[in-house]
């Protein structure tokens, strides 16, 4: 018998700024610890957080994205405990008046549409980073304030695939709002999951349990995956009194839940408001402002692209996974390549040859305006698409532009006159086949342009070629 | 010849006719420094290398002062009298510190206090007790007590302090001196050691109002690293004590002055309250209507738990980040638990460690409800009374204290020691921290051959008005400018 | 029987990374019990819970976000020289294991 799943998701992904949250030492990544440090992000006695604008403007235009209600009036509090990376001896967060409360968002698995709740999001800072060694941890402040948003959902996903389908899309909605790069392999995204179960028809959840710090979106689906295994057998063998309301960790070596700790053990954050951030008010200006920066959300781009221009939902959903890819797309279309066309493009070759490269597409050499030389002679008939591929392939390792090949040796011959000269001494020496073309026998037809194309080693304009052809069998 | 007992204007005219130089007058106030240390034990640090400066048009320019230990002070060890950070040299100056340096100030020596300005006392440094130099066997109270005792000995004309409860207002009375607390955000506390951040405020210990009136001019101004910090820049302190009066109504609250309410009253109680209404009847000789509150006794009393209750709770948060990790003397322990708590329990004195425990009490989640909020919302309902007294009064006159300084013997600060009733008048000075109220206390005489005073509040950002009346009303008394060398009514 | 006892006390001192004497724990317990009085007086004042509780001193909204500029960070040396235990650029500690 299987148990109906309920799971909730805390989902923290850092902000990209120029400055930390609070501090206004640089956010960014270094290999050289301690490299962005203010006074505030080691806690000196005396230092005091200023708020960054452009992550509150951030925080608010994903609360609006989200159909949140935003306070009236923005304020934070202080979550306080102890321990080696908070130098502060407490975070600074939101609890009370954060900047996003009861919002819905739409996600899609296998063709349905899912409605996920939010019960809130917040803005902020994110601890110091630990170097672990031998006998010793070293404590690195770049990560201290580092602008992060937390985002906590209902408890209304139903499996790991919906929890895992809910992430991408909003990391998505993050990349398209730009307000993060999202990218886990930089740990910019970092997870907690709350899993309970409960019979078909029961009235009330089960015990919760909530599984810290997962860091990838395949851990997220496998620790929920494990846990809801977990609980079930034990509620299936009557055990269900040792599911214990706990606090466990995924362990991505033995792939499995591991107790942290109780509910009784459990840390009393004392929160309380911050009193040196004053109460900052949000004015209606300032969020139909923000507002107005919002860009077409996935889905909206993926009806686009189905309804207006036929793309299959396969193709379109490629697309929408990344910014970068509707980015491109998006320019595809302005240039004025067509939609199917350069659909095509892009999620076949392009996408191959950037995971191929291990590169964004941001950095991909064959821009939007690069394809077009090749969409457009394709297009032409200068050059057969085998041969667009190939001019594609060299482009991008080659890095020069793709018009380049089409003019040198290995471009396709078009010119009439060359055409005409090759056609001219094949069928010279072919008349018994023209004979037998003459004859009824049309499918010779291809005989010729295979002797042109061998005669030119498959450079000649197949579209011409073809014509010529037909101008001599006819003449 | 001596300069330093002297009010800024007058040491500045000194320098600029010559009559002294600025490096005279930092070694005369080392001088002064050693004696008083030996004294009552009033410093931290004394700025042996201290050098004198250029004079300036700048009234401050060449003159040493003092600055309490809990401003971050670069290169110069600030340790807020704790032993936690007993070896913390900082790498940035306070703001307000800056200012001063800029202006041409010269600091000559960091002050002692109530360790990082929790308690009343001056009793709990990580240096030893600091005594009253008026009579070394009372207390200066605190927390700004090397302040207030390095002022009233003549080492120079103004401290800076910090108050969070009354720790500037307070010393200043027991040390027969000026104690100025300005609107909450006139002055930046980028730099300063926090206790409670949302009733901390930095001030000064000076001889006279005109002095405070200078120093904060130069201390005060917006500051983009304190966000709480606002645009004072039509604030002209100084020039505000030059107009004439410009209050007209005063008044003092019945439950705190009338020793009818006090069964039990000692001598020194009585006498200071008689003092007071000389006082009050000094105001009406210039003119200003004084006006008898009543105030609900209930909520006066309830005063002192609203701070204790908030002022422990943000304490405990604030000092969370001295662990002995980044700065402070690493604890031993094979966990870094264990590390922490050595630091920490081997660190801070008692009375610190008690009131951790009471805000962390008060801060749980069970109990926050019944404790922390509702002494917030206390803190509400007794800054909307104070602001509906200032519809109608330009300033709140009241006596500082219950009497002159408290002797040092028994002095182990307790909460709840008094019957509610005197605490209330103990510790009524909360309430301008509570608001965020300007406040000032001057000397108005002597209680048993020791210094008094008495303190006039006013609404938030109405600080001219309030140093105009205290200046009118200093100057209506003769103990302005006052050491305790030099008792100016014995003159 | 006082609804504060030492045990209490210690566990609260404990999480704070404090340890108490005996003489301290039973002044907190003192003190405890005057606060407690206090709040029951404070609770008994009419309409206290409609009382929007005062977190902030000046609530004037006065006050502005910083624009996004970083400024310089604090040069190693200087961050580094009030620690007392240090491996290159960074703060060491005994190895942090779990919680």
């Amino acid at each position: 018998m299987n148990y109906k799943a309920v799971i909730g998701l805390e989902m923290h992904c850092e902000l990209k700024s120029n400055s930390k949250v609070f501090s206004s030492a640089k956010n960014g990544y270094s290999e050289i610890p301690n490299e962005f440090v203010r006074p505030v992000d080691m806690a000196f006695p005396g230092s005091l957080p200023v708020v960054n604008k452009k992550c509150v403007k951030d925080a608010l235009k994903m609360s609006l994205a989200l159909n949140c209600t935003q306070p009236e009036y923005m304020y934070f509090d202080r979550k306080n405990y102890y321990y080696p990376d908070l130098p502060k001896g407490y975070q600074i967060t939101q609890m009370e008046s954060p900047v996003g409360i009861n919002g819905k968002t739409i996600i899609e698995l296998n063709g349905k549409e899912i409605p996920v709740y939010i019960h809130d999001i917040h803005l902020e800072e994110d601890a110091a980073s630990l170097d672990h060694y031998y006998s010793t941890s070293c404590i690195d402040y770049n990560r201290a304030g580092v602008p992060l948003l937390e985002l906590v959902t209902e408890p209304c996903l139903s499996s790991a695939d919906e929890a895992v389908a809910f992430l991408e899309h909003m990391r998505s909605i993050y990349q398209f709002c730009d307000v993060s790069e999202g990218d886990t392999k930089k740990g910019q995204i970092r997870c907690d999951v709350n899993v309970s179960i409960m019979e078909e028809d029961d009235k009330e959840f089960g015990t919760r349990v909530e599984i810290k710090n997962v860091n990838s979106f395949g851990g997220v689906h496998d620790a929920i995956e494990y846990e809801i295994k977990r609980q079930s057998t034990l509620k299936r063998e009557g055990r269900y009194n040792e599911v214990e309301q706990e606090t466990r960790r995924w362990d991505e070596e033995t792939q499995s839940t591991i107790h942290m700790r109780s509910k009784v053990d459990a840390v009393d954050y004392k929160y309380f408001v911050e009193p040196n951030i004053p109460k900052y008010k949000i004015t209606k200006e300032w969020l139909e402002e923000i507002k107005k920066e919002i860009p077409e959300l996935p889905l909206e781009c993926k009806h686009k692209y189905m309804e207006k221009y036929g793309l299959s939902d396969y193709d379109a959903s490629v697309i929408i996974k990344e910014k970068d890819y509707v980015d491109y797309y998006e320019e595809c279309l302005s240039l004025g390549i067509d939609a199917k066309t350069g659909s095509n493009w892009l999620t076949t070759q392009i996408l191959g040859e950037i995971n191929h490269e291990e590169i964004s597409l941001k950095d991909f050499y064959v821009t939007p305006k690069l394809l077009k030389q090749i969409v457009d002679a394709t297009k032409e008939g200068t050059i057969s698409s085998k041969q667009a591929k190939e001019i594609f392939l060299k482009s991008c390792t080659e890095k020069k532009e793709p018009k380049s090949y089409m003019s040198q040796e290995n471009a396709q011959i078009s010119d009439e006159n060359e055409l005409n000269q090759i056609v001219g001494s094949i069928m010279e020496r072919s008349q018994t086949q023209i004979e037998q073309y003459k004859n009824g026998k049309t499918n010779l037809f291809d005989y010729f342009v295979g002797q042109v194309m061998k005669e030119t080693r498959g450079k000649a304009n197949p579209v011409l070629t073809k014509e010529i052809i037909t101008k001599y069998l006819n003449s | 010849m001596k300069f330093l007992n002297k009010s800024i204007e007058e040491i500045h005219e000194s320098l600029k006719n010559d009559e002294v130089t600025s490096q005279e007058l930092v070694q005369e106030s080392i001088q002064k420094s050693k004696e008083l240390q030996e004294k009552c034990n009033a410093f931290v640090t004394i700025i042996e290398d201290a050098k004198g400066v250029s004079v300036t048009e700048n009234l401050l320019s060449g003159i040493p002062y003092g600055v309490k230990d809990n401003y971050s002070t670069k290169d110069v060890l600030s340790t807020g009298s704790s032993n936690t950070l007993a070896d913390y040299v900082p790498f940035f100056t306070a703001t307000s510190v800056q200012h001063l340096k800029d202006a041409g100030a010269v600091m000559v020596n960091k002050t002692a206090m109530d360790e990082f300005g929790m308690g009343g006392t001056g009793t709990t440094a990580h240096t030893g007790v600091i005594r009253n130099p008026w009579d070394v066997t009372r207390m200066c109270a605190g927390s700004s007590s090397g302040s207030a005792a390095a002022v009233a000995y003549g080492v120079y004309p103004y401290a800076l302090g910090s108050d969070t409860g009354d720790s500037i207002r307070k010393p200043a009375a027991y040390c027969g001196i000026v104690g100025y607390k300005p609107t909450y955000g006139l002055i930046s506390r980028y730099g300063l050691f926090p206790f409670a951040s949302s009733l901390d405020h930095c001030g000064v210990l000076t001889r006279s109002v005109r002095d405070a009136a200078i120093v904060v001019d130069t201390m005060k101004g917006q500051d983009k690293y304190d966000m709480t910090s606002w645009d004072s820049s039509s604030v002209h302190l100084f020039e505000a004590t030059k107009k004439p009066l410009l209050g007209k109504k005063l008044c003092y609250i019945k439950e705190l002055c009338d020793i009818k309410n006090f069964p039990d009253a000692t001598d020194e109680l009585k006498d200071h309250l008689a003092n007071f209404f000389k006082t009050v009847e000094l105001c009406k000789e210039l003119g200003l209507e004084v006006e008898e509150v009543s105030i609900d006794q209930t909520l006066l009393n309830a005063s002192a738990s609203v701070y204790v209750v908030l002022s422990c709770a943000e304490a405990t948060s604030n000092l969370s980040n001295l662990t002995g990790i980044i700065f402070g003397k690493r604890g031993e322990g094979n966990t870094w638990k264990e590390m922490m708590m050595d630091h920490r329990t081997k660190g801070f004195s008692p009375l610190i460690k008690r009131r951790f425990v009471i805000g962390s009490y008060v801060l749980q989640k069970e109990n926050q409800e019944r404790y922390f909020k509702n002494a917030a919302r206390v803190r509400r309902l007794l800054v909307d009374t104070w602001k509906n007294l200032f519809q109608t009064y330009d300033a709140v006159i009241l006596p500082v204290g219950i009497g002159p300084a408290k002797p040092l013997e028994g002095s182990k600060e307790m909460i709840g020691k008094m019957s509610e009733e005197l605490q209330a008048l103990d510790e009524h000075l909360q309430i301008g921290n509570f608001g965020g109220f300007p406040s000032i206390t001057i000397p108005n005489g002597f209680v048993n051959g020791l210094p008094v005073g008495v303190n006039l509040t006013s609404n938030c950002k109405e600080d001219e008005l309030l140093l105009n009346i205290a200046y009118h009303l200093e100057s209506k008394m003769p103990y302005k400018g006052q050491t305790c060398e030099v008792k100016k009514n014995e003159l | 029987m006082s609804k504060f006892t030492k045990e209490m006390v210690d566990d609260y001192a404990k999480k704070l990374l404090i340890s108490l004497t005996d003489e301290e724990n039973k002044m907190v317990l003192d003190e405890f019990e005057y606060i407690d009085e206090s709040i029951n007086v404070i609770n008994k004042i009419e309409g206290i819970e409609k009382v929007e509780p005062m977190t902030h001193t000046l609530d004037d909204f006065t006050f502005e976000l910083r624009e996004d500029e970083v400024e310089e960070s604090i040069p190693i040396e200087e961050l580094l020289r009030n620690a007392d235990e240090t491996d290159g650029r960074e703060i060491e500690v005994v190895k942090v294991v779990g919680e």
